[in-house]
């Protein structure tokens, strides 16, 4: 029996929520992508980690807000390319949780009246992140934004509007931008044992009436958390990559919360007209140039970043092609599973035992993830075929129209006496098949150790997000631009700036594109 | 015994699985079990005695149980096979049996050969439209060992890479030197369509195709429309052929 008592409130907002994401994830799993490889077991690792979200999440979460809360979270992953941003919070966070929930359900191991205060809670953190980190567009999610992604203030987007440099198919620049985010792109798969979760895309924004901005982050790519990049990405300088991209007549119509992109008419190469080049972590203050001195300067950038990704790439391919399966089952288990670890960063709570190990819960399930079932219960567990997910044969679920709905709400019986329980309990020990992680952890500032890494993110204070400046929005902005206080906002992210240094908060769009023009 | 409330389930149906099914059932029953043996009551069962009491033995034993009936898992990841090979299914096609090895997709699209001698072997979703078809030379790639190989020896720059694996990963080293790449699986937006379009490498996706061995000479028909989101969002046919040129 409950020891509390949750409110019809709390109950009513927490299964919108469960629901709300419920529509979603079947429609990114049946439209968006298959995710298969042969050298990964894919969908045996996904299961267990569902199974790791499932019994972690809630304790490490309320340790991270016994230090930061979810708002204000929320507000510094607008700050920087971190692994705070989508598929992590707009889709992972509740959603392998309540895959995991579900499974266990369909298994007849817990009821949807089980853990319901980890649950309510759970749910509550990921509404007011995503609220914070959403503040200047007002959605949840890019779904209710019509699958958008524009999260960023306006002086953050003209700096990387105003800096970019302009490029077309067959210059050096354009070749050396789309070398470096093919080769990105490929090591991101394999560093994340296939899966898109070191790569995000945002926006877009519209520079000019033929030109939209999609801000690409490659993230995770040197010496940081994960213990199969040690030795492997000591050469990569940067651990997080922002590659800001200006594309000519296509428009990107779906940016969807894995932090995917379609366009019309298609992106293809030629289409890319302009790049830029960041550094962030939750070390920075905000987004650091890279190689953005000259366009000469950033051309060799790219290609020296190239060439330091490809080396990487073929020293963690050799690596995990010796790898045995449980190795890639917790190396893949832990990616998924970690996804959400950076709010720990920011929050300077970071261990390796919470987020680099099988909780001993999980690891129990391991003799049930042969590829087949593994398979076929994922395949189930993403468009809604297992028992649980079963309903009144008068019921159409959005999208399949059938009698079916992917996560189980909480039933309000519990509120007129039904029992229930509340939590899965604390965080239990874990262990893993790969070696242990070595303290070494490459941040802006610096190779450090993770005691120095969780003291400084705990000193962290950026200035944009000041108490002075916190909450001077994107409204307060459009009737005080000009104002000595607008002015000294955006001074703070214009510092880094090659053409807006100092220039203040009266500058438009097309004021922008003035200065890009006579700077060419 | 005890009951479960998937027990009370008014909308239970079985599901497509056979192995999903055979797997719930045996777990059903054993949490019914278990759940006696720790004296009937849920609240201290379900996070707290039944951690120690259902256990990854008792796991091992369900799939101990499938694998006496006969049942042989279908396998997704080399390593699955390379590992138990008792449990799964065989693998054809990763070594040496290499040479005799082809796709045959029941529904590849084959037709004689046209006036310019090209027999047409199969279809795919073409990722990228590009200004002329591809020609080159047809190697199945399959398994790291065989990416080991290559990367060992070079790979042959007329390689048209025959996949299966519509992954990222597996052919990580050695992507960026291929000509062309089928791919008998996944569709444009899988991340190997995505990184061949990063990398400017013709390739078809969700390829069908038949007949086609280690070393044939073959053409890709890149200069089809690339085949679009609406178009997998509403079923309609996108498709590139794939032909067989003489030796």
């Amino acid at each position: 029996m409950a020891s509390s008592r949750l409110t019809y409130a709390q109950i009513l907002e927490t299964n919108n929520l469960i629901q709300a994401n419920a529509d979603e994830t079947y429609w990114l799993c049946v439209t968006r992508t298959v995710q298969e490889s042969k050298l990964f077991p894919v969908p045996a690792y996904m299961m267990l980690s569902y199974m790791m979200a499932y019994y972690r999440y809630p304790s490490l979460l309320r340790k991270i807000e016994s230090r930061m809360s979810a708002e204000e979270i929320g507000d510094r992953a607008r700050n920087a390319g971190i692994k705070i941003q989508n598929p992590s919070m707009g889709w992972a966070l509740p959603g392998f949780y309540l895959l995991g929930r579900e499974w266990l359900i369909s298994l007849g191991m817990i009821r949807p009246q089980d853990a319901l205060e980890d649950l309510v809670y759970l749910m509550d953190f990921w509404k007011r992140f995503q609220l914070s980190w959403h503040r200047n567009n007002g959605h949840i999610t890019n779904k209710e934004f019509g699958h958008r992604g524009q999260f960023l203030p306006e002086r953050k987007v003209q700096v990387f509007h105003a800096d970019m440099y302009d490029c077309k198919q067959g210059d050096e620049l354009h070749e050396a931008a789309q070398g470096f985010m093919a080769a990105a792109s490929q090591y991101g798969f394999l560093i994340s044992c296939e899966s898109r979760i070191s790569l995000h895309n945002s926006g877009p924004y519209k520079l000019a009436d033929d030109r939209e901005m999609i801000v690409r982050d490659f993230m995770d790519l040197s010496e940081s958390d994960f213990p199969w990049l040690d030795g492997v990405a000591s050469e990569v300088p940067y651990n997080n990559l922002t590659v800001t991209m200006a594309v000519k007549d296509s428009h990107f119509y779906l940016v969807d919360d894995w932090g995917s992109f379609e366009s019309k008419p298609e992106f293809t190469a030629d289409k890319l007209v302009g790049v830029g080049l960041y550094t962030s972590d939750t070390l920075s203050d905000s987004y650091i140039p890279v190689g953005m001195g000259s366009r000469e300067e950033l051309t060799s950038c790219f290609r020296s970043l190239t060439e330091k990704i490809k080396d990487a790439n073929n020293k963690l391919w050799r690596r995990v092609a010796g790898w045995s399966r449980d190795q890639m089952m917790d190396a893949g288990a832990i990616t998924y599973f970690s996804i959400v670890k950076d709010l720990a960063h920011v929050a300077g709570v970071y261990d390796v035992n919470d987020w680099m190990m099988v909780d001993e819960r999980a690891e129990r399930f391991r003799p049930l993830f042969n590829d087949e079932y593994s398979r076929d219960a994922l395949v189930g567990l993403c468009i809604g075929t297992h028992t649980s997910h079963r309903l009144s044969g008068y019921t159409m679920m959005q999208h399949s129209n059938q009698p079916q709905r992917l996560y189980s709400l909480i039933p309000y019986s519990v509120l007129q006496g039904d029992d229930y329980t509340t939590t899965c309990g604390p965080v239990y020990p874990g262990a893993s098949h790969l070696p242990p992680k070595e303290d070494r952890y490459n941040t802006t500032r610096g190779v450090i150790g993770l005691a120095e890494y969780n003291r400084l993110a705990r000193e962290m204070r950026p200035p944009a997000l000041d108490p002075k400046y916190r909450h001077l929005c994107e409204t307060w902005v459009k009737y005080n631009a000009g104002t000595p206080l607008a002015d000294e906002l955006y001074r703070i992210e214009q510092s880094t700036s090659r053409l807006l240094k100092g220039k203040g908060s009266s500058l438009t769009r097309a004021d922008i594109e003035k200065l890009r023009n006579a700077a060419h | 015994m005890a009951k479960l409330l998937v027990d009370r389930d008014k909308y239970a149906a079985p599901n497509a699985s056979v192995v999903v099914d055979a797997y719930h059932a045996a777990i059903h029953d054993l949490i019914r079990r278990k759940l006696d043996a720790s004296g009937g009551d849920w609240a201290s069962f379900v996070f707290d005695k039944s951690y120690d009491l259902i256990t990854a033995a008792e796991f091992a034993a369900i799939e101990k149980k499938l694998l006496a009936t006969g049942h042989r898992f279908d396998w997704s990841a080399m390593i699955s096979v390379h590992e138990r090979p008792e449990a799964y299914k065989p693998a054809t096609g990763l070594g040496e049996d290499l040479a005799t090895f082809a796709f045959e997709h029941a529904e590849a699209v084959v037709a004689p050969p046209d006036a310019q001698g090209r027999e047409q072997r199969g279809i795919g979703d073409n990722v990228v439209k590009y200004a002329q078809n591809l020609v080159g030379v047809a190697r199945y790639i399959r398994s790291s060992d065989r990416v080991l190989e290559l990367l060992t020896s070079g790979i042959p720059a007329d390689t048209i890479a025959v996949i299966d694996d519509s992954g990222g990963t597996l052919t990580a080293p050695i992507l960026e030197q291929f000509k062309g790449v089928i791919c008998a699986g996944g569709t444009v937006r899988s991340h190997l369509g995505i990184l061949t379009r990063e990398y400017g490498i013709p390739c078809l996706m969700n390829a069908k195709i038949s007949g086609i061995r280690e070393g044939d000479r073959v053409e890709i028909e890149c200069t089809a429309p690339a085949k679009t989101a609406e178009a997998y969002q509403t079923g309609v046919e996108m498709t590139a052929k794939v032909w067989r040129l003489g030796k």
